[in-house]
């Protein structure tokens, strides 16, 4: 005992002294800090860098970069993080460390890189202009199942915009599920093409409802449409399965066994409580009876 | 022979009158320590309640209840009430339906501690919840599948059949309490005139208040077994480690026991010491108190021998992980104060008579109600600290439980409500039982009722 005693006391300086570890710098090789940025900040960049960040950073570093997201993390709009090269912040996220996760392998360099570029522009709004409207169209081929998505200025114009990023989704139960890729940028006639994933499950006639978006757009405010189609296999509930009665059944789906047994010794019960407080009453009234 | 049998008469009246003047002192009045008692107990309340509206307002958040620990110490204060009010089963049913006549000044003071322990225990699963404003909702959905309705439909019976227990023998008490207390306030003398339905100790009366006495005392004891197994099933009726037991509902009934006993004694103690009862309240109580301490110990520690050690003769994967945070983890501190001093070390004293004396078997019952609070709670909180589904992206202080001031606070008022109850049922009525000790002192109901 006393020797698993000195085991636990050891694993626990260990342990603290890797937390105190935690607090020191994090150091970062010349060569690696001067790596240059090979992305210039531009429109299609900085929409990578968003939705990258949205998907990968968001949750630990908050929606603002600010690290209040779901745990204790670095402040990434704060002087003392800006003030890093290109290189260092490239580096830190492509190996990470302690709680940092390493995206090595989760993300593109080019990625990576863009994430950074939208980390300078989060403290530098004005390098970007003022977002403006533009028009979002959709289209539904039934035979091959896809979706084009058109995308126009606003302006009586209706000229094609090229370059534009487009998100697609299917609505689920509970929210958004993505198909295709995380960016889907529009060819020179303004139209990006998807196909539907298949044996996509809808709702019980075979319903679904496709949602193409403009978001985390520099240059475009979010916009969003939706097309209902019926092209997925209908989804069909284990009936008969639910509707039997069993312990794991609803109210009205109690074991017959069950309900006999516990209803019978709770009656069983409050049929002698009953009893005995009618009792109260009887010992009342012969006390009545007494007193003439 | 007639003067014989009238002096024979004198002096049963004289004994009665005696033995109500004793027994109704606690009512007479309060005194200085009395008062600072009650005002010591109110302020513990106020601030359990203050933190109480104060989680009300705020939320659960105030507790150090996460997604992992859903259970802290609440849950735990909730079995420890449980477990002390199975004692008014034991003593004013279980023992004298064996014929076992030496506990009967001691049956009032279990069943107050029972009843008084219960409404604490219905209160502290209210003050679980989240949403309280939604309680009714378990009687409009609740599912006849759940263990916790079962523990809800059983709980609220045990409550009802242990406040009839209580009140049914108090009856003849209250009569007596009618006669003789005119000079108390007009409400406490009404009190007494509704609570006494009319009692004039008819053989009638006396017929039927025996027959729903024996009743109760009858129906209560698989009411007492099955309130605290049923409380052992919310925990043993799921796959975890800890937890997953086929012993859980005698193991958890075992405990009640021997902590509603140990609480059954300082109690017995302190109104003893206080109304000064030597003479109803003897050694001789204290020792075969002592006594049904250590078969009751015993037993819990014969099914703490198969919690512990089988599970840490084995060392599954999972539970050797929350066996070896017991043993020498991060709660072998708490745990090893349980089974030795809440355990082991009161039963090799209390088999040695002069620890049976009063005052030694006080504090011996002392250690054994703290040991048996830290129990609830190493049986409720070191479980769910081991997840058996991996759960991602939460902090890593969701991985730890310790209770916040409020839990503790709240903890604390619930304790001391308890405790006022007892406090404030002794100044209204008599708590050894008046008519029963004068039975057995051989005066008859015709001697009481006049």
């Amino acid at each position: 005992m006393a020797k698993f005693k000195i085991v636990v006391s050891f694993l626990l300086l260990a342990f603290s002294f890797s937390a105190f570890s935690q607090s020191e710098k994090w150091l970062v090789t010349a060569d690696n800090a001067k790596k240059n940025n090979p992305l210039t900040i531009n429109p299609k960049n900085m929409a990578v860098g968003k939705n990258v960040f949205m998907r990968s950073c968001k949750a630990c570093h908050g929606i603002n970069a600010d690290g209040k997201g779901r745990t204790q993390s670095p402040n990434l709009i704060a002087d003392e993080f800006q003030k890093q090269t290109d290189g260092a912040i490239f580096f830190k996220v492509f190996t990470g460390k302690n709680k940092m996760p390493s995206f090595k392998a989760k993300l593109k360099e080019e990625e990576i890189w863009s994430v950074v570029n939208y980390l300078r522009v989060l403290v530098n709004p004005s390098a970007v202009p003022p977002a403006v409207d533009i028009k979002l169209e959709v289209s539904a081929d039934d035979a091959a199942k896809s979706i084009t998505a058109f995308v126009l200025t606003a302006d009586s114009a209706k000229l094609p915009l090229q370059d534009v990023d487009v998100h697609f989704f299917i609505k689920r139960y509970f929210g958004l599920m993505r198909i295709a890729e995380l960016i889907n940028n529009t060819g020179k006639d303004g139209k990006v093409t998807v196909n539907i994933p298949e044996k996509i499950i809808g709702d019980s006639l075979g319903n679904i409802t496709v949602i193409a978006k403009i978001e985390n757009n520099f240059l475009y405010n979010d916009t969003e449409v939706s097309l209902t189609k019926l092209w997925a296999t209908p989804l069909t509930t284990g009936d008969e399965t639910f509707n039997q009665r069993s312990l794991w059944g609803a109210r009205d789906k109690s074991p017959l066994w069950l309900l006999f047994m516990a209803n019978g010794i709770i009656l069983g019960v409050w049929a002698v409580i009953i009893f005995v407080i009618y009792n109260i009453f009887r010992i009342k009234k012969a006390g009545k009876i007494f007193i003439k | 022979m007639a003067d014989l049998y009238r002096k024979e008469e004198q002096v049963k009246k004289e004994l009665l009158r005696e033995l109500y003047t004793d027994l109704t002192r606690p009512l007479a009045g309060y005194s200085r320590s009395g008062k600072i008692w009650i005002g010591f107990l109110l302020l513990l309340i106020a601030v359990g309640t203050i933190m109480y509206v104060r989680q009300l307002k705020i939320g659960l958040g105030v507790t150090d209840m996460r997604d992992i620990a859903s259970w802290g110490l609440y849950i735990s204060d909730f079995v420890f009430f449980v477990a002390v009010s199975l004692v008014g089963s034991l003593i004013s049913a279980i023992l004298k339906l064996s014929n076992i006549n030496w506990a009967t000044p001691l049956t009032r003071i279990a069943e107050i501690i029972a009843v008084a322990a219960l409404f604490s225990a219905l209160a502290i699963i209210v003050v679980d919840m989240g949403r309280p404003d939604r309680l009714l909702n378990i009687f409009v959905y609740g599912r006849l599948q759940s263990p916790i309705v079962w523990d809800i439909i059983v709980v609220n019976s045990y409550l009802v059949i242990s406040l009839l227990l209580l009140y049914l023998p108090l009856i003849p008490d209250i009569a007596l309490l009618r006669k003789n207390m005119g000079h108390k306030p007009r409400w406490q003398q009404r009190m007494y005139k509704i609570l006494s339905v009319g009692w004039q100790g008819t053989e009638e009366q006396f017929k039927i208040l025996n027959l729903s006495i024996t009743s109760l005392m009858i129906l209560i004891v698989p009411v007492a077994l099955s309130i605290h197994t049923v409380t052992s099933w919310l925990f043993a009726s799921t796959l975890r480690p800890g937890w997953d037991s086929t012993l859980f509902g005698p193991y958890f009934v075992a405990g009640a026991f021997m902590v509603g006993a140990a609480a059954v004694v300082i109690v017995m103690y302190i109104v003893r010491g206080q109304y000064k009862y030597q003479e109803y309240i003897t050694n001789y109580h204290f020792d075969m108190m002592g006594k049904l301490l250590v078969l009751t110990s015993l037993i819990y520690l014969y099914f703490n021998i198969n919690e512990y050690l089988v599970p840490a003769y084995k060392m599954k994967s999972a539970e050797g992980e929350h066996i070896l945070g017991l043993f020498v983890g991060d709660y072998s501190l708490m745990f090893w104060f349980v089974q030795l001093c809440g355990m082991l070390v009161p039963i090799l004293l209390m088999i040695f008579k002069p620890f049976r004396k009063p005052k030694p078997l006080m504090i011996i019952a002392v250690f054994i109600v703290i040991g048996a609070f830290f129990k609830r709670y190493l049986i409720v909180v070191p479980t769910q600290l081991h997840p058996f589904l991996p759960i991602q992206n939460y902090p890593a202080s969701y991985h730890h439980y310790s209770p916040t001031f409020s839990e503790c606070s709240i903890t604390l008022g619930g304790i001391a409500f308890v405790a006022l109850v007892i406090t404030l049922f002794i100044k209204f009525f008599p708590i050894i039982p008046i008519w029963e000790t004068a039975h057995e002192k051989g005066i008859s109901n015709e001697t009481i009722n006049n």
